[in-house]
């Protein structure tokens, strides 16, 4: 009996860390991706961006593994009943930011958009809102276990800098339209730019639903 | 023997009626939200009952006594029997209703039917404690609530953890919240076969010595464990459930703080403590565990701004609380009458 109790302590205590594991990762991918979107425009395809690529990958990879690991365990301990279908969801909502974030790495490396310098930047200013936003949701997204006050100032920034961010892909996509650029070359850097600013946007619905699951969790 | 035993079966009847009905108040927040498997709950809580009502249940049997002493065997079976029916039917209208309310209907009836002078500062003292039972249950549940609420925002405890915490305390007060149930209900359950009680007593190994009367409170407490496995779910669903949505931890603070007042309410030593101290005592009452449930759902819900609770279902329990002890009463009255004139059996051993 003893044994069994101190198992599933340990198995909740395993749980904790991949949970937190998990949110890390997010964090990790912030930063890797700003690191990675700064090498390509100073060096394109290089070793270096294929070695930051991989890096990104890896985290993706990663992160899967967790998020698996996550949503069996809850099922197996039978933990959390009221709330395991919420903590489910909100870790498939944080693992498809992490997706996104290495889809977009790998549509630059891949289609390898030739970016004027003039728009470098806008381009890195709006690298890093969406960053930021993606790192203050997995803050707010980690406070959601532990601390719902500091959730909901998360959630603020959040959704501060995913206006930053609209207003910024706005701003730069407005320049590329009006610049001589060829049409299919203005088309692909506004792909690009979407897709960049779509980060903040699924962090954002993240957020939206975090704070309607935190609703349910306050006593 | 044989003749006790079958007017017995009405007191048998009414110990099921206590766990199907009652019984579901200490752990039926705990099964509703999923947080302990019914299966596990209803053993725990069963195991509890029974220990309460044979170490504790003859408390709250001599307040019962004062108000009536229910004094023939074949009274006693109409009485009980009386109250079972009276529970059953307000069960299946789906309404929780008190037991303990049930049998003061009953035995006022008893005391109508047969000429007794019912005992007014005994009964004011009942229908006192069933006011007083649901408010203390809510004063208690927003204390704890609060102090909770607040434990929880300096520790910031991870989700898990507090997984964990609710589960074992929820196990824990299962337990406690059967011992009360046990020690407080039980006498509404045998108290009118106390008088009449042919049980003789007997050992249990070199340890300890069950009297007679403790082991008419045993059979009722099996008596409540069948009402409890065969029952109890559909009364879970009612208070649960419907009456306020809430999380596994306020479902924990409830049957806390319904165990809590069961136990403030059929504890002698309490009593004397507080007087002692020349402090408001609480008489050894059977107080009705849906009201503490239902009192400290309502606390809480107040406590949260009063939004979550549906008022319409609390006051259709309500008024179950009213019309059970007046079906009982009237049920009574109507069976003694039957008992005497129709079976020739005898109510009443008072010389007139």
């Amino acid at each position: 009996m003893f044994n069994v109790k101190v198992s599933l302590f340990a198995r909740t205590r395993e749980l904790e860390h991949s949970i937190d594991k998990l949110h890390d990762k997010i964090i990790e991918m912030t930063m890797v991706f700003k690191n990675a979107i700064d090498i390509y425009l100073q060096e394109r395809r290089s070793e270096n961006y294929r070695e930051t690529s991989k890096k990104i990958k890896m985290i993706e990879h990663d992160s899967d593994v967790l998020r698996r690991e996550i949503e069996s365990r809850l099922y197996e301990q039978n933990l959390i009943p009221d709330m395991r279908g919420n903590i489910l969801q909100l870790v498939e909502n944080l693992d498809r930011v992490i997706n996104l974030f290495d889809e977009v790495a790998h549509k630059f490396y891949i289609e390898q958009p030739d970016i004027p310098e003039i728009y470098h930047g806008e381009l890195k200013t709006l690298v890093k809102q969406v960053a930021d936003c993606a790192e203050n949701m997995a803050i707010a997204s980690r406070a959601f276990f532990r601390d719902l006050v500091t959730l909901r100032d998360y959630s603020k920034k959040v959704y501060l800098l995913e206006h930053q961010s609209d207003k910024t892909s706005a701003k730069l996509r407005k320049a590329v339209f009006d610049s001589d650029l060829e049409l299919a070359r203005k088309i692909q850097i506004n792909t690009f730019v979407e897709e960049v600013a779509d980060v903040a946007d699924l962090a954002e619905d993240c957020i939206d639903a975090l704070l309607i699951f935190a609703i349910k969790r306050e006593i | 023997m044989l003749t006790y035993i079958f007017f017995l079966s009405s007191g048998l009847f009414l110990g099921w009626s206590l766990g199907a009905n009652d019984a579901s108040n200490i752990f039926g927040t705990a099964v509703g939200t999923k947080m302990l498997r019914f299966s596990f709950a209803a053993a725990i809580a069963s195991l509890f009952i029974v220990l309460g009502s044979v170490i504790s249940g003859q408390n709250t049997a001599d307040t019962l006594n004062a108000l009536g002493g229910v004094n023939t065997l074949p009274a006693g079976f109409a009485v009980s029997l009386s109250s079972a029916l009276a529970v059953l039917l307000m069960l299946k209208s789906g309404i929780s209703v008190s037991i303990s309310q049930a049998i003061v209907g009953g035995i006022v009836g008893w005391n109508v039917y047969t000429g007794h002078q019912t005992d007014m500062e005994t009964l004011v003292h009942i229908c006192a404690s069933w006011f007083f039972c649901p408010v203390i249950a809510a004063v208690i549940a927003v204390t704890i609530y609060c102090a909770v609420k607040k434990i929880l925002h300096h520790s910031k405890l991870h989700i898990l953890w507090q997984d964990w915490i609710v589960r074992v305390g929820m196990i824990l007060t299962t337990a406690l919240g059967g011992y009360a149930l046990g020690a407080n209900n039980m006498a509404n359950v045998v108290g009118v076969f106390i008088d009449s009680c042919q049980f003789t007593s007997f050992q249990i190994g070199n340890l300890y010595t069950i009297s007679g009367v403790q082991v008419l409170f045993l059979l009722g407490g099996i008596a409540a464990c069948i009402g409890v496995f065969t029952y109890s779910q559909r009364a879970i669903k009612n208070v649960g459930k419907n009456l306020l949505s809430f999380s596994p931890m306020v479902a924990w603070i409830v049957i806390l703080s319904q165990s809590i007042v069961l136990i403030m309410f059929s504890s002698v030593k309490l009593e004397q403590l507080l007087q002692a101290l020349n402090l408001p005592s609480l008489p050894a009452v059977p107080v009705s565990s849906t009201q503490a449930v239902i009192g400290a759902i309502v606390g809480i819900g107040v406590a949260k701004g009063g939004k979550g609770i549906k008022w319409g279902l609390v006051l259709k329990l309500m008024s179950g609380w009213v019309a059970s002890p007046l079906i009982a009463f009237l049920l009574s009255y109507i069976s003694l009458s039957f008992m005497e004139n129709v079976f020739r059996q005898t109510v009443d051993l008072t010389i007139k």
